[in-house]
């Protein structure tokens, strides 16, 4: 090779890369053929109707509440019109079609709701279904992170390390210092300095610095005193900036981002109170009962991230057969652990700062949307936490009735225009100004 | 212009007892049990050091510390399948009815993730319901009636008799089955208490039908044969009637308790209190009795006459009325002159009732009321009530048949003679020769648990039912929870042995469907049952009856009957009553009901020989009773039945008279009859609550009598200790507590008459004459020791108005407010330390009736006079005074507590934050009314478990959820329903408007069927509450101290000719 001119060479080497670059785009090419149908236009019709009318209860390629699409149209060959049943099923058994009546039968009397399509609407759905490839989901390999989970990045282990070897060296410096000083004191022809331990040098260079041991004495008990008060401030604290966020293990690693965050991101944007239901009517937001997961998980049985693996915890959960398409009866609730506790003499109500102080979720649960899979503690819930927000936030009270009423009070008498003077000093109403603060707000 | 009369809380106060009266000014009247507290008598003498202790405490402390970093691990399980109508957090209500034999009323069920909390009135459909104020009125045992739900004694199962287990309903159908099939060709008898339900006749009819020999016989436990036999000799109609008060000008009241057990209680208490609000026609009410009974208390004027001269009272009045009093007792008769002169003077606008079971005694009522007028005003015999269709002979003849061992079965309903027959030894041996019978009883009684079998009923609160209260009315019980055990309805169990295999529940809506016809249908049947369900009620008109009622009794025959009731009078003359908490004794087990304190007694916890301190003093027996201050206990005999019982002098019994509440001393032989009814008394025993007096009642005529007039009493020289709540906690010795006043001078309009502000002097020229002397004076109202709340204008500003005249002391609101707050039970022994828990109590005070005016009108001279006046407990009146925390504007407890864990809400609040509490009492040591209460204990554990519902996990049940339970070491009081307050408040700026009056109601203010409490915004101008704040007979208690109260009360007025206004 050496010999070899040097553009030879290069060209070599790019054969390879052609090679290889080729096998690659003939790859790709045979992907996309395989997934691209002939007819995109008719495909996306049929997908965009099918999507509009067939989803909730068939799948191209699986059977649910009816069956699978794929292969309809071979399966009636010959034995009827598909057009007709789709558009009328009822009707159509009426008119005494056999593979019909015996469609209605496997189905155990599941009736068809009739359709209002055309026959080259029907044709587009037939031809999706027909065409459908499901797509390629890229499930994670076992005990790769799960994705949206916070990476530790800590460096402590290193500071150790330094500390150490800076321990070493300060020690071995000491020991050099004292060789040479009993050096130098021999040479001068004194007395070696007696054999002192750690300890006993500390005291006595303690003992001739007596001002400057105190300050470091001081130093170091203040010190220790404002850690122990800091630390104290945590206990008990499961959220916030300074502690890990509370984040129990949870019976189905239900993933709150991907239900609830952006569509842009590739998440399903699922309003938070469409499953927490009860957030704007009751003190409690409310884990979701197991029949509101099924409204949409009767048909998405497989997930992006999991698979099929939590979807079946719901399945098992709500006793639902998804290989029959029935429910077994065999129930068993699920066992979440609860994530916001509250001690017992706090009252909470969920409904007071959703429907009345119309608060996003997120100001108070975080970005649970963006980077939270399975639920977590954000804010401290401690009381400082509660009041520093009841201090800021502005009352709002525009279009309701009950808050004109407060104003009308206020500016009625002499004794409420006072307070409303006091009040709108900020230029705004706050809600402690309206009691906010109050103990038995909260407590009682 | 106020008069000197005096008012006295009990009699250690008004004879000035220093024994008595020492201490009585502390709030704690203890030190600190540091003994109890530590729980263990070991504990306080072992040798712990100084160092040992600082060890501990160290330990502790960081023990402590780490167990607060480790996170509770909290499990929180959603439904699989939601209910739609429940969201968790958010209550249900249920509307519902109550009914037991004794009481009835349509109630609203609050319930909470399907658990019932709280019963109300239902305030928009019933009988109970009082139209003007929309509220219903239920008593203190219906509003507890939730509790029992929750007795972990009640039974799991059927069971045989001997078995310890419960069986299979399979196995018991089967047994019994067997057992009625060889009954046949004997008597087969059903004793039940009042059968309302027209679905259980059916189901009573369907057995019959396999089983022809099947009777059904009646028995209330206490007994109305005497008014409904009566009934049928005036007018030919075995009924009780229906009665309203509403039109009653005069109320004439023959030892008839109507506002606590006598008739239909939670009909006649609103109506009798609608026409006691001084600004619309007054009713006037005489009441003639031998005992205080909460409605002589109430009484305009009270006669207290011995036992055995109530009957003659009635021949007395019958010779007024019917204008030939030749006959009539000469006493009598000049004591009910004024009582007949005000009922001639108002015919057809009265009523006159008598409380005896002497059938003599109601015919004469019957006839004066006919003689009056009454019949198709004030009483209705064609709407009449399907209340107290008992039969005492029936019951007679049934008890000598079983002995005569001719009753082959026997299923005993609702009721349990074993305990509570005057012949109830001779009924026990009857019913072991009985050879099937079946309770139906949910606890294994002192009847049930001599039966065959016990098949246990549900609770109510797990049923449906429906009832047929009176003609043209109709209403059902619906269930509110899944039973809690393995029981079954015993209407069901009776369709079951006839056959059916069809539910209560359908059987119910298929008789329904049957009988209804066309009445009262709204559209199809389908939707009148659901209305009907939702309402709790329907009414199905009825043509009235266009012949008017004519009476056809025998008044000579009746007048003999009447005087064998005063025959034989002994030394002592005995009658038995019912109290307002435990009634009948069927609720005898529910610890909120055995802590109520008696209305005019004070006692908890017990029942007792109430007798006048005359007799008292003349026994030598124990005045003044207290903590340290035990009862005397006395031997009462009546006939060869002798009951030991302790002694409580009784201002108004009348001398020579004694009084013993029936009801207590449930499971005298060890029958598991529930929580609280059976409790471990002072000595460590456990015994029952209290003595069963019923065997003190015997049957005359063939009626059970409610009198003994021949009783001995004699004094054991024991002594009992007595929890009564009377002599703490009640207010410091002031002026301008309690405010009354004569309708008289009431309507001469001059407000200072009767509440006059006080005021101070100043030293300002306020009248302007120029000089500045004694005659400056200003308004209490007008000084502020500190800097003034914002209260006019700024949002809300909620408060409480009290009504003295309408509130009647009944205590529904105090059983209303603990099943509402969470409020624990203590028990007998930390009541008799003054520790009672209740946050609302109902002061009750008495005062002399006998003035210089009422002398000069009776005629009486000075010395009588003052004769009358010196014993004034003979006849003394009474005001009750509900008192719960005032939510002062200028707290006095705020200012002194080291943590301000007390504080002002904007809302006018008294704020109480129990997490910051630390427990000094400074608060309460400086609360002018009171009202403050301490936890010396951690009730919710199993020292307290023997009376406290909420220490194991089924009584738990019944905590309202909204509510912190409070831990020991802190303070408590009213918070005014602040959980309630913020609800509505929430309610109403979800819907964006303002908040409506009469949408947030307090416990008490809901459960108050008189309308006495009002709650409301004293900022809404045109709320309720503020339109009786303003008014003129409202006033601050204690306002001479300017605490500036959100709670007012309002004068009492009393329906009496004189002049007068009182204050103390």
């Amino acid at each position: 090779m050496l010999g070899m001119p040097l553009l030879a060479r290069i060209s070599e080497r790019s054969t390879g890369l052609l090679h290889a670059s080729l096998a690659v785009l003939f790859l790709l090419f045979t992907t996309l053929t395989q997934a691209q149908p002939a007819d995109k236009a008719l495909y996306d019709q049929g997908a965009k109707l099918f999507k509009g009318n067939c989803a909730s209860c068939h799948k191209p390629d699986k059977d649910m509440t009816g069956p699978a699409l794929k292969g309809a149209v071979g399966r009636w060959e010959g034995k009827g019109d598909i057009h007709e049943w789709v558009k009328n099923s009822s009707a159509y058994i009426k008119s005494g079609n056999s593979y019909a009546k015996e469609l209605f039968d496997t189905w155990k009397g599941s009736v068809m709701t009739a359709q209002a399509l055309t026959n080259e609407e029907i044709d587009a759905v037939l031809y999706y279904a027909d065409n459908y490839t499901p797509p390629v989901t890229d499930k994670p390999k076992d005990g790769a992170p799960v994705p949206g989970a916070p990476q530790e990045t800590s460096n402590w282990p290193w500071l150790v390390v330094i500390a150490l070897l800076l321990l070493v060296v300060g020690l071995s410096l000491s020991g050099v210092k004292k060789s040479l000083t009993n050096a130098v004191r021999e040479a001068e022809g004194q007395e070696a300095l007696p054999d002192r331990t750690f300890g006993q040098n500390l005291r006595a260079w303690a003992w001739n610095n007596k001002a400057f041991a105190s300050i470091i004495g001081l130093f170091i008990v203040v010190f220790i005193i404002l850690k122990l008060w800091d630390a104290a401030f945590v206990i008990g604290v499961y959220g916030g900036d300074e502690v890990p966020h509370y984040k129990p293990e949870q019976p189905i690693l239900f993933n709150h981002t991907l239900h609830a965050g952006k569509a842009d991101k590739g998440n399903l944007n699922i309003d938070c109170q469409y499953c927490h239901s009860s957030a704007s009517k009751s003190k409690h937001a409310g884990i979701p009962s197991t029949n509101v997961c099924m409204n949409c998980h009767k048909a998405v049985d497989a997930g992006k991230v999991t698979g099929t693996t939590e979807i079946a915890k719901i399945y098992a959960a709500v006793g639902w057969d998804p290989a029959k398409q029935e429910y077994t009866g065999q129930q068993e609730p699920v066992r979440w652990t609860k994530v916001h506790n509250l001690p017992d003499h706090v009252y909470f109500n969920h409904a007071q700062h959703v429907a009345v102080g119309k608060l996003e979720c997120q100001e108070c649960h975080g970005p649970i949307d963006e980077k939270m899979d399975v639920a977590e503690q954000w804010a401290p819930l401690t009381m400082g936490w509660c009041i520093d927000c009841h201090a800021q936030k502005e009352v709002k009270m525009a279009g309701n009735g009950y808050y004109d009423e407060v104003m009308a009070r206020l500016e009625d008498t002499d004794m409420g225009h006072e307070a409303l003077k006091e009040y709108l000093e900020d230029e705004k109403i706050s809600v402690k100004e309206l009691g906010g603060w109050e103990c038995a707000k909260c407590h009682y | 212009m106020s008069s000197t009369k005096r008012y006295w809380k009990d009699l250690g106060e008004l004879h000035q007892d220093p024994a008595s009266l020492e201490g009585r000014g502390n709030e704690f009247p203890q030190d600190l049990a540091i003994d109890q507290v530590l729980g263990d008598a070991s504990i306080t003498g072992a040798s712990t050091g100084r160092r040992d202790f600082l060890k501990f405490l160290g330990f502790s402390l960081g023990a402590a510390s780490l167990a607060a970093c480790e996170t509770p691990v909290i499990k929180s399980i959603p439904y699989v399948n939601k209910p739609e109508d429940i969201t968790p957090g958010v209550a249900n209500w249920y509307a519902s009815t109550f009914y037991d034999g004794d009481d009835y009323a349509s109630i609203l069920v609050k319930t909470r993730e399907g658990r019932p909390i709280h019963v109300k009135g239902n305030p928009r459909f019933g009988i109970n319901r009082n139209p003007a104020l929309a509220k219903g009125s239920i008593n203190a045992r219906m509003n507890s009636s939730v509790l029992s739900l929750y007795d972990s004694a009640r039974l799991t199962g059927p069971v045989a008799k001997g078995s310890e287990t419960p069986a299979t309903w399979a196995d018991a159908d089967k047994a019994i089955a067997a057992g009625l099939a060889a009954a046949a060709g004997k008597r087969m008898v059903l004793l039940s208490n009042t059968i309302i339900s027209p679905s259980t006749q059916a189901a009573i009819t369907a057995l019959k039908g396999k089983y022809p020999t099947l009777e059904h016989v009646q028995y209330d436990t206490i007994s109305y044969s005497g008014v409904t036999n009566a009934n049928l000799k005036s007018f030919g109609k075995r009924v009780f009637p229906s009665y309203d008060f509403t039109k009653a000008d005069v109320i004439v009241s023959v030892d008839a308790d109507f506002l606590s057990s006598w008739g239909s209680t939670s009909e006649t208490t609103w109506q009798y209190a609608s026409r006691r609000n001084p600004d619309m026609p007054m009713n006037r009410h005489f009441q003639f009795e031998a005992r205080m009974s909460l409605t002589g208390a109430n009484a305009d004027v009270r006669v207290p006459v011995k036992v055995s001269e109530l009957a003659k009272a009635v021949v007395a009045l019958h010779g007024h009325i019917s204008g030939n009093p030749a006959g009539a007792d000469a006493a009598m008769l000049k004591a009910t002159e004024g009582a007949a002169k005000a009922l001639m003077a108002a015919k057809g606008r009265s009523v006159v009732v008598a409380g005896s079971n002497n059938e003599g005694v109601q015919v004469l009522v019957n006839s004066i009321n006919s003689m009056l007028g009454n019949y198709g005003s004030t009483i209705d015999l064609d709407a009449h009530t399907h209340f107290k269709q008992g039969d005492d002979a029936a019951v007679a003849q049934l008890v000598k048949d079983m002995n005569a061992g001719t009753v082959g079965a026997l299923l005993i309903a609702g009721v349990n003679p074993a305990y509570s027959l005057p012949n109830a030894a001779e009924f026990k041996s009857g019913l072991a020769k009985v050879g099937m019978s079946v309770s139906f009883s949910g606890y294994a009684d002192e009847t049930a648990s001599l039966c065959s079998w016990i098949t246990p009923d549900h609770h109510y609160l797990e049923s449906w039912n429906d009832f047929h209260p009176k003609v043209g009315q109709y209403a059902l019980g619906q269930p509110a929870i899944r039973p809690l055990f393995d029981t079954r309805q015993w209407q069901e169990s009776l369709l079951t042995w006839s056959g059916s295999t069809t539910s209560y529940h359908d059987h119910i809506r298929s008789v329904w469907e049957a009988n209804l016809g066309s009445r009262g249908l709204v559209g199809s049947f389908g939707d009148t049952w659901n209305m009907a369900v939702h309402d709790g009620v329907l009414t199905a008109p009825v043509a009235p009856s266009t012949a008017p009622a004519v009476f056809a009794g025998d008044v000579a025959a009746a007048t003999a009957a009447a005087a064998k009731a005063s025959s034989g009078a002994g030394s002592f003359e005995l009658s038995l009553y019912t109290t307002e908490a435990i009634g009948s004794g069927q609720h005898a087990n529910n610890p909120w009901l055995q802590e109520m304190p008696d209305p005019l007694t004070k006692i908890t916890w017990d029942n007792y020989v109430c007798m006048s301190p005359a007799d008292v003093k003349e026994l030598g027996l124990n005045m003044y009773l207290g903590e340290k201050a035990p009862a005397s206990v006395v031997v009462v005999k009546v006939g060869d039945r002798e009951i030991s019982l302790p002694v409580v002098p009784t201002p108004g019994q009348k001398q020579g008279t004694i009084a013993i509440a029936l009801g207590y001393g449930r499971g005298e032989n060890g029958e598991q009859v529930g929580r609280a009814a059976c409790v471990t008394n002072h000595n460590g025993e456990l015994k029952p609550v209290g003595r069963n007096v019923y065997p003190f009642t015997s049957l005359v005529d063939g009626l059970v009598s409610y009198e003994a007039l021949n009783v001995t009493v004699t004094p054991s020289g024991t002594t009992y200790p007595v929890a009564i709540t009377q002599t703490h906690l009640t207010d410091m010795d002031r002026h301008s507590v309690v405010k009354e006043t004569s309708i008289a001078t009431y309507k001469a309009g001059d407000k200072s008459a009767y509440n006059h502000a006080h005021e101070l002097g100043v030293h300002e020229d306020v009248n302007g004459d120029g000089v500045i002397d004694a005659r400056d004076r200003k308004p209490v109202a007008e000084f502020d020791l500190w800097q003034e709340h914002p209260v006019e204008g700024v949002g809300h500003r909620w408060g409480l108005s009290i009504d003295l005249n309408g509130c009647i002391g009944c205590g529904a609101c105090i059983t209303a407010c603990n099943s509402e707050n969470n409020i624990p039970v203590v028990g007998k022994d930390e009541v008799r330390r003054s520790r009672e828990m209740h946050w609302l109590r109902v002061d009750r005070y008495f005062s002399s009736d006998m003035t210089k005016e009422r002398a000069k009108e009776e005629g009486l001279g000075k010395i009588d006079m003052y004769l009358q006046m010196e014993v004034p407990e003979e006849s003394p009146t009474v005001m009750f005074m509900p008192v719960m925390c005032q939510h002062c504007n200028h707290a006095p407890c705020e200012t002194v507590c080291p943590v301000a864990a007390t504080t002002h809400s904007l809302e006018g609040l008294n704020q109480m934050a129990y997490n910051r509490c630390i427990g000094t009492r400074y608060c309460a040591n400086n609360c002018p009314y009171k009202v403050r209460r301490f936890n010396w204990f951690n009730y919710v554990t199993e020292k307290f478990g023997e009376v406290n519902p909420a220490w194991d996990d089924l009584g738990r049940m019944v905590l309202n959820p909204d509510v912190v339970v409070r831990g020991r070491g802190v303070i408590e009081k009213c918070s005014m329903c602040v959980q309630q307050i913020q609800a509505g408040k929430l309610a109403a700026k979800k819907a964006g408007t303002p908040v409506k009056d009469g949408s947030i109601e307090t416990a008490c203010s809901a459960a108050c069927g008189t309308g006495a409490i009002v709650f409301g915004d004293l900022n809404d101008k045109k709320s309720m509450v503020r339109g009786l704040a303003d008014s003129d007979r409202s006033y601050h208690m204690l306002e001479e101290i300017g605490v500036k109260p959100n709670v007012n009360y309002l004068v009492k007025v009393r329906n009496t000719e004189e002049a007068a206004a009182h204050h103390a």
